[in-house]
């Protein structure tokens, strides 16, 4: 099992209220699924998200990714772990906007002990998987919205990790450019053996994937692998 | 590590902070490197004035200024005959007796200024073997020679003080018969006639001082003994190292306020550094979380906002540097009792090199904390 989520809770206090977005939560995800979560604002998709990807650490519960249980995880190991384990697609793609595009798909390699040659080399090839051979200097201002997510999507990739986790990854994109990345999606799951989990607010990017969990007030409803079809 | 490229990258991104960066600390390392090499100056001129092998005799209670100082004429044959270790150069005791008048000097424009005058006779060249003639000889009777930056002192043009010219000295016409240099000390900065024109021009009958050049520099106990046996002559024996160097002490008041200015200044871009460098870094949190989320450390990052701080400042520095030997270098200060040179030095830039790399962490650390300081769900939602 790639992902599997024993009875996770994640509270935190805000003023002298205790805000639980997610609640008693169990959660298995086998290797290279495409897993769609939806729900409604607030219902903790995003930060069941977070703690797949180790950018959060649950309050209670166990989290286990690809072997390892990253909830007692301290904040540098965390960070070393999501380097090697996980690649993150962000809704406005997160691009760093000072590097070309090369440089940012480049950018998870550095943490790696690669020599200069082979982190080029990685870096171009994660560009070619997605398209962007030809945009390789370009810097984000001179892409359009779906070249960046597949530029960030190639970031995600480069440094080879066994989890993608997308938030709202079509959430800005047009209908054209957000087909183009959700078959993108599908394709690493399906070819590279990715574990994709997705958040989206939108039943067609959903239908994209294998199965679909909705969540609400911090826990699971339904699963539903095919609530809408593209 | 992030790519130091994407610390210069990051530079460019706002063109005014850049500038405000740049030119904050440039103006406090100037004002550093300004501050050094004044001070440096100032202290190197009056360390280099005073000898340690030559003795001061003044009249008790003259201590802080030889000017006030009176002692008898006839002093400097009563010490080269009683004093034992006394240089002496082809039968020629170093003993010499001097008048230090402070007055005013004119030139033939009209253009006047205060100075020290110095009424000596040729036995002084024994004593302050640093003085050089340059062009010209050695004065004679209603003649004076200058230093080289006597007319920074004076505040009269340079030209006006050449070899030939003619210049007043209390309303007496005086002829320039020559040009000194004594490197680095404040007789540089002096006038000197002979002996008997100044008891006549300052209308004393005594002199100011006896300056001895001793064999060695332990010999001044010699110098010592003599002052205290001899209380007749009312005297104090002074290293004249000491003598100058008690005279740095009464510029202190004065190196501490430059000091201050410049901290306080220095202080000032700090803070407007932290305004700066928090308002460029605030408006990249959300990058700054992406970039660890992809798996580089808080560290990393930190240093990398350092790195961009600094490589800011080092520009500064560097501008600070070009401005500093392009204008400053090379000046002449007047002060009080002469002139000194203000030299860039490999002490003043260093001094200068810190500032800017000390301004640029900072500058950077508390905006860099504040930013980095919100958790990563928080800073990539913002």
């Amino acid at each position: 099992m790639m992902i599997s989520c024993r009875e996770i809770t994640k509270s935190y206090s805000k003023g002298s209220h205790l805000v639980t977005p997610l609640e008693n939560l169990s959660l298995e995800v086998p290797r290279g699924e495409f897993l769609a979560l939806m729900g409604p604002s607030g219902s903790g998709k995003t930060t069941l998200l977070n703690l797949i990807s180790g950018i959060d650490t649950p309050t209670s519960g166990d989290l286990e990714i690809d072997g390892e249980n990253i909830a007692k995880f301290p904040r540098k190991q965390l960070t070393k772990w999501r380097a090697r384990k996980v690649g993150y697609i962000f809704q406005l793609y997160h691009l760093i906007p000072v590097l070309t595009a090369l440089e940012n798909v480049e950018l998870p390699l550095l943490i790696t002990s690669m020599s200069r040659k082979e982190r080029r080399r990685k870096a171009e090839a994660a560009l070619e998987v997605v398209g962007l051979s030809d945009r390789s200097h370009h810097t984000p201002s001179e892409l359009s919205g779906g070249q960046e997510q597949r530029v960030a999507i190639a970031r995600a990739l480069v440094a080879d990790p066994a989890l993608l986790v997308a938030d709202e990854p079509t959430g800005d994109l047009d209908r054209e450019s957000a087909t183009r990345i959700l078959e993108l999606l599908r394709s690493l799951a399906r070819d590279h053996e990715k574990t994709i989990v997705m958040v989206t607010h939108d039943a067609r990017a959903a239908a994209a994937a294998d199965r679909t969990l909705h969540l609400e007030k911090g826990k699971l409803l339904t699963e539903d692998p095919n609530l809408v079809s593209i | 590590m992030l790519p130091l490229s994407y610390a210069l990258r990051n530079l460019f991104r706002d063109k005014s902070r850049l500038i405000q960066t740049v030119g904050g600390s440039a103006l406090v390392v100037l004002l550093i490197m300004a501050a050094t090499a004044l001070n440096g100056g100032m202290a190197g001129v009056l360390s280099a004035s005073g000898s340690p092998r030559n003795a001061i005799l003044i009249g008790t209670g003259s201590e802080e200024s030889i000017q006030r100082s009176e002692v008898a004429a006839q002093l400097g044959g009563i010490a080269e005959a009683g004093i034992p270790g006394v240089l002496s150069a082809l039968g020629t005791p170093a003993a010499s007796t001097e008048i230090h008048y402070m007055s005013f000097l004119e030139a033939k424009d009209g253009t006047r200024g205060q100075g020290l005058f110095r009424g000596v006779t040729l036995r002084a060249l024994l004593v302050h073997p640093e003085v050089r003639l340059l062009e010209g000889t050695f004065p004679g009777a209603g003649e004076v020679m200058v230093g080289r930056l006597a007319w920074r002192k004076l505040g009269i043009a340079e030209e006006k003080l050449q070899v030939g010219s003619v210049v007043k000295l209390d309303g007496s016409e005086m002829r320039i018969s020559g040009i000194f240099a004594a490197p680095g000390t404040v007789m540089e900065s002096e006038v000197w006639a002979v002996l008997g024109d100044l008891y006549m021009l300052a209308q004393r009958d005594t002199a100011s001082c006896v300056v001895l050049r001793m064999e060695e520099a332990k010999d001044f106990s010699e110098v010592e003994l003599f002052s205290q046996q001899r209380l007749d002559l009312e005297l104090t024996a002074l290293r004249e190292s000491d003598y100058y160097s008690a005279l740095g002490a009464f510029y202190r008041p004065l190196r501490v306020m430059t000091w201050i200015t410049a901290g306080l200044v220095a202080a000032g871009a700090i803070f407007g550094g932290f305004n700066t460098l928090y308002a460029a870094f605030a408006s990249r949190i959300r990058e700054l979380a992406t970039l660890q989320a992809i798996g580089f450390g808080r560290g990393a990052v930190f240093f990398s906002l350092v790195q961009e701080s600094v490589i800011a400042c080092l520009a500064g520095t560097l501008l600070a540097s070009v401005i500093a030997l392009v204008f400053l270098d090379g000046r002449t200060i007047p002060f009080s009792i002469g002139a000194f040179t203000v030299s860039i030095s490999p002490q003043v830039a260093i001094a200068g090199l810190g500032t800017g790399i000390l301004l640029g962490v900072l500058g950077a650390v508390p905006p860099a904390i504040r930013c980095l300081k919100p958790s990563l769900p928080k800073a990539l939602r913002s």
